[in-house]
């Protein structure tokens, strides 16, 4: 028996964690929820109340109630919502940010993808980061790829397409240079391997790593350009949806369906859901992460 | 899966049913399960503001093991009190029901089973029974008519295998163990490989030797099969559903299994969908942000009385 482990003692807050949250913020997760299938763990609670604060600060509101009624009057509620998503998402953008995200990828999806296509001649892996921001999440598939070359993806090519609506992004997702803050999750290992030092304190993406991804302009919501987006076997799609309403949210899904080969992967960010948006994506698990997945032909699941 | 074919008793040979049958016999013979063991997790596995106390106290009393157990939990400084406890009452009372029940289980389980020969990690162990079990009580409530009492219980003792096979096998569960965690393959597939039968039969013998309900026998049984598990089937179905959730959602053994779980192909959602066309109308993305909340409530629980889990 271990209890009389040390640990016990250094850890008695957590048990009444969330217990003295005001309970309109529970209403407010829940209509950001419904408005766009991000939820916030009690756990997390205190970013949604953060981000909160930080929107009344900016409103010059002291009372959390009254925040409620902004959020929920429909003369302004649809322009809060927006603003209250953009500080919920701050600080998401940083390499390596969901590790079981990654761990899905190549312990469990590259060996079933490379099982899939053992029969084909010219083996290609095509991946698509739509809404890539300034690259973050391009580069660090691209180098988790890139350890696979000698192992699974040996003698394969791997596309990586990365766009954002924003042209300003994608200069500085293609410049691929990054500090501290947006490194903070990267490992010394892949920090040796990949990145060149810049003078200051930044490090640059190595070409080698940037050559395998292809960064531009696309607007999600251009169903023509959506048309040509063909053949990819994963899709990521980080806090992007949440500010799409319904019916564009709807389309912009069926478009990745087709856009997925069978047996594809489709992923969003780690607290985000598609609300039954789409009933021909499967919800699947892996530890510590969910995709929405095409099924197979062969599993005949479709 | 490899286990989709497998069946319980009827298919095996008859050597390999008897030598479980054998074993368990021999090695958990004596001490057997506390006598208060189930009337007490019978009581505490309904909602916590329907739990009778009196009773409660009355049942942990009876057990000394368990009541000086309460009372040292009670004591430690986790819980803040400027005095410890001096009565059953006052240390149930400052535990509250939930880790109350951690510790009747922990202990009766601790009793029957020596625990230098425990195969896996106890505080793994606990963190996926009681998590199994919480979850199974909360698929439960998405589903009218299932019992979610009996929902919980089922869950918390789906497992039951684990122990007989430490007890019963120990160096071939251990060869088992080392397998699993190596390969990152499920557990139950790597007891089929090594050992040619998992801890569903071991479970199983345990089970009908220690005269446990039917339905939750067949949940110890089929858990990996419910396709097999016949007329328990939506009991069966829910925990094996609750099973694979818990393994990819932070309650699982302690070490990463490369698992993918698809819940709406998965046999046992047709079983459950059967009984339930509600489950239909269950937002599974949502249900899993719900369950991780409840997941690091458990965690947090088990590791107050365990201390962590081993890396």
């Amino acid at each position: 028996m271990t209890s009389g482990n040390p640990s016990v003692l250094a850890k008695p807050a957590v048990i009444k964690a969330g217990e003295s949250i005001d309970p309109v913020f529970r209403q407010i997760r829940d209509i950001v929820y419904k408005a766009c299938g991000i939820f916030q763990l009690d756990e997390k609670l205190y970013l949604l109340v953060d981000g909160c604060g930080r929107r009344m600060k900016q409103l010059g509101l002291t009372n959390s109630r009254d925040y409620w009624n902004l959020l929920t009057a429909q003369s302004s509620r649809d322009a809060e919502l927006r603003h209250l998503l953009n500080e919920l998402t701050i600080g998401e953008t940083s390499l390596f940010r969901s590790q079981p995200q990654i761990d899905a990828l190549r312990k469990v999806i590259l060996p079933e993808i490379a099982g899939e296509k053992i029969k084909q001649i010219t083996k290609r892996l095509r991946i698509w980061s739509a809404g890539c921001s300034t690259g973050e999440e391009s580069y660090t598939l691209a180098m988790n790829m890139l350890e696979e070359t000698e192992g699974l993806l040996k003698g394969w090519t791997i596309e990586i397409l990365a766009t954002d609506l924003n042209d300003r992004s994608v200069e500085t997702a293609k410049a691929g240079v990054y500090g501290d803050y947006a490194l903070r999750s990267t490992t010394d290992y892949f920090k040796r391997k990949y990145f060149t030092p810049l003078d200051g304190k930044k490090l640059q993406v190595q070409p080698e790593v940037k050559k395998l991804i292809t960064f531009s302009r696309l607007n999600l919501q251009d169903d023509s350009k959506m048309l040509f987006m063909k053949g990819m076997d994963l899709i990521f799609c980080c806090n992007v949806l949440i500010y799409f309403d319904g019916p564009s949210k709807s389309k912009v899904i069926n478009h990745f369906f087709s856009n997925l080969n069978f047996g594809g992967y489709f992923f969003l960010g780690t607290s985000e859901s598609l609300l039954k948006l789409n009933d021909q994506f499967h919800l699947v698990h892996f530890p510590g992460a969910m995709a929405y997945w095409k099924p197979s032909l062969k599993s005949g699941k479709l | 899966m490899t286990l989709e074919n497998h069946e319980a008793w009827p298919t095996m040979t008859t050597t390999v049913t008897d030598k479980i049958r054998d074993r368990i016999e021999r090695i958990v013979t004596t001490p057997s399960i506390p006598a208060v063991f189930l009337p007490l997790v019978d009581l505490l596995s309904g909602p916590a503001e329907e739990a009778n106390l009196d009773e409660v106290v009355r049942l942990v009393s009876y057990d000394n093991a368990i009541a000086a157990q309460c009372l040292r939990v009670a004591s430690s400084p986790l819980f803040g009190m400027v005095k410890p406890p001096k009565s059953i009452a006052a240390a149930v009372m400052t535990l509250g029901l939930q880790r109350v029940e951690t510790i009747v289980l922990t202990s009766c389980m601790g009793e029957a089973f020596s625990r230098e020969k425990w195969g896996i990690d106890p505080v793994a162990f606990w963190r996926h029974s009681l998590g199994c079990a919480m979850v199974s009580r909360k698929f439960s409530e998405k589903l009218a008519g299932v019992d979610g009492e009996r929902a919980y219980m089922a869950g918390l003792l789906h497992d039951l295998g684990f122990l007989a096979s430490s007890m019963a096998f120990p160096e071939e569960f251990a060869v088992a163990v080392e397998r699993a965690c190596r390969e990152q393959i499920p557990l139950h597939e790597a007891e089929q490989a090594t050992m040619g039968f998992t801890h569903c039969e071991t479970g199983r013998a345990l089970a009908e030797k220690w005269h446990l309900a039917k339905d939750i026998l067949d949940v110890i049984a089929h858990h990996h099969a419910p396709t097999q598990a016949g007329s328990a089937g939506s009991l069966v179905a829910l925990v094996h559903l609750s099973d694979e959730l818990c393994r990819v959602r932070g309650l699982d053994y302690g070490y990463y299994e490369r698992h993918k779980v698809d819940l709406i192909s998965d046999p046992a959602w047709s079983i459950l969908l059967q009984d339930h066309r509600d489950l239909e109308g269950v937002d599974l993305a949502r249900f899993t942000f719900e369950l991780d909340e409840s997941a690091a409530k458990v965690g947090e629980m088990v590791s107050a009385i365990f201390g962590p889990v081993a890396a």
